[in-house]
């Protein structure tokens, strides 16, 4: 914990006073918080955890090197994160590395460049894919989905339906699920059409379109770069900034309003504010103590937007002894591999080696109740038909299960099934009075993402300024 | 009738106990088997008399569902199962035998016997059917025994949970 930061015993109910209390110190709260302060407002931000970051989470490798076990990527178009984090001081590298990633398919383990894996069958399926996705995806609005022509009917069917309605067929299904596998933390078949549609519109901003390759891409893509020092540094750098305002190990269990301002009430004591800003996943506000009730749309729509079930694997070696093989580290695996997609994650001097995969949706669902030591075994087998053998010599292995954080329970972000968005979408960033909303699911460019959090603090926080 | 009888061996670098512990596991065989591509159901430690079923590949593309039977158990040494589904084999029993050995360096490991036995009706054509469907047979059980080894290789890993 940062000397910036405190921690408070509730050990009366004194009544602190605020302008603004944020519920929630991942980027979405520090930014709106940030933005609050620099107009002068007093503000609190109550984080349930001892730690600042919310999905953002640095894993200590020793001798000062870290590596993500949260989200990790940033690229372009994503200029929020971006800006931010330059005025934080934290500077950006290029993922990707040099050399080969190999794909394995068939019991095969087939190396390729670029960003096409070498798979002949499947290929013509994907582009036809790619070009569907794109031409219905152009037809929704970022900001309002649920005006898209047919949003009804494409809220009725998940997308797998959708796809293979498209005439997609399995193998290209099964590379869209690949993605999704870590996008989602689940599958086409747990999405409904809109909602998959609409998220891969949100994959730009306000000039640049969304694009299912900008979604999908590594360099020039979404995983073209990372943070130096890892993701959370640009949160821990917030915290840092709003000096003593960011109170840790304060969960807010109440949220009560009434026509002078709202009263809070957390574990580390009682706040009364003129607003409030939740910046908290949807699901986890639906489970806030509301009087008055949020509006039952409203709560139905948050209890609906559970994130997905997603683990991030983490092995670390001496060295990255793949890349004098002429290998990126990088992998995509299909046929049932518990992890399905991988990436070179070490630290951007060198040393020491991470491979870094996902294990999420249905593999998941099959593995994160089996034996720790089974499930490691799992995970290193699949990286060593990406790299080799040498993927058991292991110095060090760590599992990140988003879905046994208590303040996130899933990851990486809220999925939508058929009827939520078309039903319940419009309410999604509408006020309850004086409680607004924040996060990377409040965001119409990015949803879910690191930008989209920091667009969705900087709007609310905007918001809120025109009415306070 | 025709009956056939397809062994190999293979060194797994792993105590016997080890090795032991995984094949007895039902639910682990779609893991290291070659041709189980998923297991449907299962009773977890083999037990005698009890069942456990698979979905198979068979010939190529071609693909199947087998139901097996836990017939004996010798603890780590002997087990057999007998198996259905796998028309127009008849009568499978499958056999495991592991015997403990030193490797090299002095360590103890496992030798393992991979057997199947079976018949095959159709009398000159079920010879031909079995000419085309060994091969692939034996090579399954070598490439089940390296998937073995690598998966207890991959539990054994320096930084185990």
């Amino acid at each position: 914990m940062s000397s910036t930061q405190s921690r408070d015993i509730a050990t009366s109910r004194q009544v602190r006073r605020a302008d603004v209390v944020v519920i929630g110190a991942g980027l979405a709260g520090l930014t709106a918080a940030r933005e609050l302060g620099a107009a002068g407002k007093s503000v609190a931000v109550l984080e349930a955890r001892d730690r600042v970051g919310g999905r953002l989470l640095n894993h200590d490798l020793g001798d000062g090197q870290v590596t993500e076990i949260g989200g990790q990527f940033v690229g372009p178009t994503q200029d929020h994160i971006l800006a931010l984090a330059k005025e934080v001081g934290v500077d950006t590298y290029r993922a990707a590395v040099p050399g080969e990633a190999v794909y394995v398919h068939d019991g095969r383990a087939k190396r390729f460049t670029g960003h096409t894996p070498p798979d002949l069958f499947a290929l013509p399926d994907m582009g036809i894919a790619l070009a569907r996705i794109g031409q219905a995806a152009a037809k929704v609005d970022p900001a309002a989905p649920w005006q898209a022509p047919n949003a009804r009917e494409l809220d009725g069917m998940t997308y797998e339906t959708w796809l293979r309605k498209a005439e997609i067929t399995g193998d290209a299904v099964d590379m869209i699920n690949l993605f999704l596998n870590s996008a989602y933390g689940g599958e086409a078949r747990d999405a409904s059409a809109l909602f998959s549609l609409w998220y891969v519109s949100t994959f730009g901003n306000e000039t640049h379109p969304g694009t299912m390759e900008r979604g999908t891409g590594t360099t020039g893509g979404a995983q073209d770069s990372r943070f130096v020092g890892g993701s959370q540094l640009v949160a821990q750098r917030l915290a840092e900034e709003l000096d003593g305002r960011v109170h840790l190990s304060a969960p807010v269990r109440r949220v009560s309003q009434d026509s002078t301002g709202v009263t809070v009430i957390s574990d580390a004591g009682d706040w009364r504010a003129d607003r409030v800003i939740v910046a908290v996943p949807p699901l986890v506000a639906s489970r806030i103590l509301w009087d008055p009730l949020l509006p039952a749309q409203q709560d139905q729509l948050f209890q609906r937007l559970p994130f997905g079930t997603l683990m991030k694997c983490v092995a670390v070696y001496d060295k990255p002894f793949w890349r004098a093989e002429g290998l990126s580290g990088m992998g995509l695996l299909r046929d049932g591999s518990p992890i399905r997609e991988m990436f070179d994650n070490t630290p951007p001097d060198g040393g020491p080696g991470v491979l870094m995969g996902f294990l999420g949706g249905k593999e998941w669902r099959k593995w994160a109740h089996r034996p720790a030591a089974e499930r490691r075994g799992a995970v290193l087998r699949c990286f060593a038909q990406v790299v080799g053998d040498r993927a058991f010599d292991t110095v060090d292995y760590v599992e990140q299960d988003w879905t046994a954080e208590q303040w996130t329970q899933g990851g990486p972000t809220s999925v939508a099934a058929p009827g939520v968005l078309s039903d319940f979408g419009q309410w999604m960033g509408r006020p309850h009075g004086r409680v607004h909303w924040a996060g990377a699911e409040f965001s119409p460019y990015w949803n879910g993402y690191m930008d989209g959090a920091v667009r969705s603090g900087k709007h609310t926080a905007t918001e809120l300024l025109h009415q306070i | 009738m025709n009956r056939f009888v397809v062994a190999e061996t293979a060194v797994i670098d792993a105590p016997i106990g080890r090795v032991w512990d995984v094949v007895s596991r039902t639910d682990r065989y779609a893991e290291w088997v070659a041709g189980a591509i998923e297991v449907t159901d299962h009773h977890g430690v083999a037990t005698v008399g009890k069942t456990y079923a698979e979905r198979n590949r068979t010939l190529g593309p071609l693909k199947t569902d087998s139901v097996w039977t836990v017939r004996e158990i010798e603890l780590r040494k002997r087990r057999v199962d007998t198996g259905t589904g796998f028309t127009p084999l008849r009568d499978v029993t499958n056999t495991f035998e592991f015997r403990p050995v030193q490797s090299a360096d002095g360590r103890e490991v496992t030798e393992m016997l991979y057997q199947v036995e079976y018949a095959i009706g159709l009398g000159p054509l079920g010879l031909l059917l079995d000419s085309i469907q060994q091969p692939a047979m034996r090579a399954g059980m070598r490439t089940s025994m390296a998937n073995l080894n690598t998966l207890l290789r991959s539990e054994a890993s320096r930084t185990a949970l």
